[in-house]
């Protein structure tokens, strides 16, 4: 998968690519509005993470051009908080999806993901991963071929922990992605430990392998191997 | 009291006592002039009569009344000069009732013939006199004291005016409105002073407000930067192969200090945004229905809990607000009641045209219902919440002109929210 991240921080900048290179990407740079114009005349990429509001104008400039180019390249916008025309005009013109500053690097690697399985494949896509198989639009879950029903919350702790697989993944992360601005209630975790702990009884009760860890005081792992 | 008031409460206590004391000055004047009056009137009378005595003989060795005037009465001897007066009240026939008199009296020698010789004078048309001029007088205080106050009155209020002015420009003083009171300069010297003051002082006060909420902006804005820098190289570094408890533990205290940072940075954030009035679009939407929402949200958050949610929700209510708000007042108010809810406690939420009611079991509180509402008090030791949440819905409220109120009765934390009638559309 190759990504082009647009920001105008250098050091986010620097931190996204590393983290999205850990989990397997391509990443290119770029700082600047021109900067991404220029790169996206030259190159064809999967996805795009763009940062709206850049020093030398809005970076939906770069949708606009996509869109001219008729691309089937995925967009994610990063915006701040209290930039919601700027996240509506981008949704209007041809964007994925959004994600608010600040955030977790694991939210953003499952966004692009979910954004890229969704241009790719039109969403029909199943995630296979060993005995494991998942069909998101349908919220379907297979092991061994043997549907397993999961509640809502389960799914998407499913999906965010196979998007970011092999990854230490915190308590807070997973709990902003499954319950956003409801986040801080999960104040002690117990609610994820139930959720995670559901999720591996039911993969293991139908003859799936143990692939979630804990890892100390920190969050969970899943490993694929 | 009214500063009108209380100049004109002396000036009118001041002018009745100057007329009290000048009626009675003037009562003591007249009636000793009429007393010295009527006793050299007497005197007079005396006069002629003495004359005549001397004159008419026939009159002489006569005794004689002239009506209930003069009475004159031989006597057989004469012994003194000494004339006498006194005042005594004796039956007027003419009049028919008891009136006041005044007799002189004294004895007088013609032709070595003794007579006493008495002469009356009525005291009532005096006493008439005096009294029609006492009831001038005091009309005329009166006229005095009344007109004094109504002018007063108007005096004031021409003279008072710029310093009303200058109260009512300070009472509509509102910090977070643009543009800054304008006193008028006025042609008295002492108001021109105090407006000048009162410039300079608004003016350090808002530029002094100003750059606070600046501060706060800019901190707030400026810290978001690098805290998804320290938050992201976190992340990257917590996936490194290899490391040993004691770093992880480094790293997990670290990630929770940031977190908590990032979520006091966000809450000051949205405080200071409303204060900037970046929340001004309204829209009618029903309470009820935001309500639901939310709690289906937190729903796993009751149940895991076994919380007991009692609804009372009037679904005909509407009100009209930004709806961002409502959502974080909502959600703030709601969340709050389970996280300091105990296990299978109770939430009651109710809602009518005038009031919203979120309540919820638990302890005693720590806090004083005022102190809740206070940016970085805490009601416990719960180290996730930022001290923020209340602090947040109150600024909410006071934004909006809603009412809210804290009260704890029988293991029941209540808040109360009072809707702006203004606002409240039933359907």
């Amino acid at each position: 998968m190759k990504i082009l991240i647009v920001e105008d921080e250098k050091d986010l900048l620097n931190a996204m690519v590393d983290y999205l290179h850990q989990s397997g990407m391509t990443c290119e740079k770029a700082s600047t509005l021109e900067e991404a114009l220029e790169r996206i005349d030259l190159y064809d990429y999967d996805g795009i993470i763009l940062d709206i509001g850049l020093p030398d104008g809005s970076g939906l400039k770069v949708i606009e051009e996509m869109k001219k180019k008729n691309h089937q390249t995925g967009i994610l916008i990063v915006s701040a908080k209290n930039s919601l025309d700027d996240r509506l005009a981008g949704l209007n013109i041809g964007a994925d999806d959004y994600i608010i500053k600040p955030f977790h690097m694991p939210e953003l690697v499952a966004r692009i993901k979910s954004v890229f399985r969704r241009r790719s494949f039109q969403g029909k896509k199943e995630l296979v991963m060993n005995e494991l198989r998942v069909i998101p639009d349908e919220m379907m879950f297979f092991v061994n071929d043997k549907q397993v029903p999961l509640t809502k919350t389960e799914h998407d702790l499913l999906m965010f922990l196979l998007s970011n697989s092999n990854k230490v993944l915190t308590k807070e992360s997973i709990a902003e992605h499954l319950w956003g601005d409801h986040a801080d209630m999960a104040d002690s975790f117990d609610f994820i430990y139930s959720h995670i702990k559901n999720l591996r009884k039911k993969i293991i009760d139908h003859g799936g392998r143990d692939y979630v860890k804990s890892v100390y005081g920190v969050g969970y792992k899943f490993h694929s191997e | 009291m009214k500063l009108l008031n209380v100049t004109n409460r002396y000036y009118i206590i001041i002018a009745v006592a100057l007329v009290l004391i000048g009626c009675g000055f003037l009562t003591y004047r007249l009636l000793y002039l009429f007393d010295r009056e009527i006793t050299q009137h007497m005197l007079l009378e005396k006069q002629v009569i003495d004359q005549q005595l001397y004159e008419e003989k026939k009159l002489q060795h006569m005794s004689f009344k002239f009506g209930d005037h003069i009475e004159v009465q031989p006597i057989d001897k004469f012994t003194t000069f000494r004339i006498h007066v006194n005042d005594t009240e004796m039956f007027d026939p003419l009049k028919k009732e008891v009136v006041a008199f005044r007799i002189l009296s004294y004895e007088q020698q013609i032709d070595s013939t003794g007579y006493r010789i008495k002469i009356r004078r009525r005291l009532t048309e005096d006493q008439d006199v005096l009294y029609g001029v006492l009831v001038a007088v005091v009309l005329i205080g009166l006229d005095v004291v009344i007109s004094f106050y109504f002018l007063n009155r108007w005096f004031s209020r021409k003279i008072w005016a710029p310093f009303y002015a200058a109260l009512n420009l300070l009472k509509n003083f509102d910090l977070r409105k643009e543009g800054k009171p304008r006193f008028r300069s006025s042609a008295i010297e002492e108001f021109n002073r105090m407006n000048n003051e009162l410039r300079k002082l608004t003016d350090k006060v808002t530029s002094d407000y100003h750059n606070l909420k600046e501060f706060t902006e800019n901190m707030s804005h400026e810290t978001q930067t690098p805290l998804a820098i320290i938050h992201s190289r976190l992340d990257v570094l917590m996936q490194a192969e290899n490391l040993t408890e004691q770093q992880q533990e480094h790293i997990r205290t670290t990630l929770d200090a940031v977190n908590r940072l990032s979520k006091m940075n966000k809450g000051l954030t949205l405080l200071a945004k409303i204060d900037n009035n970046q929340f001004l679009d309204e829209k009618e939407f029903s309470i009820a229905e935001v309500i639901e929402k939310h709690l289906s949200q937190l729903d796993i958050f009751i149940e895991t809990r076994e919380i007991r949610v009692i609804k009372n929700l009037s679904p005909r209510i509407r009100v009209t607000m930004n709806v961002n708000l409502a959502d974080v007042l909502l959600t703030n108010l709601l969340s709050n009641a389970i996280k300091y809810n105990v296990d299978k406690g109770i939430l009651k939420v109710a809602l009518d045209e005038k009031t919203l009611v979120i309540s919820n079991t638990g302890d005693a509180p720590l806090l004083s219902s005022e102190q809740i509402f206070e940016r970085f008090k805490r009601g416990g030791e719960k180290i996730d919440s930022t001290g923020l949440g209340m602090a947040i819905v109150k600024k909410i409220c006071d934004f909006n002109g809603l009412e809210i109120s804290h009260n704890y009765y029988e293991h029941l934390h209540s808040f109360t929210v009072k809707l702006n009638s203004d606002k409240v559309k039933l359907t």
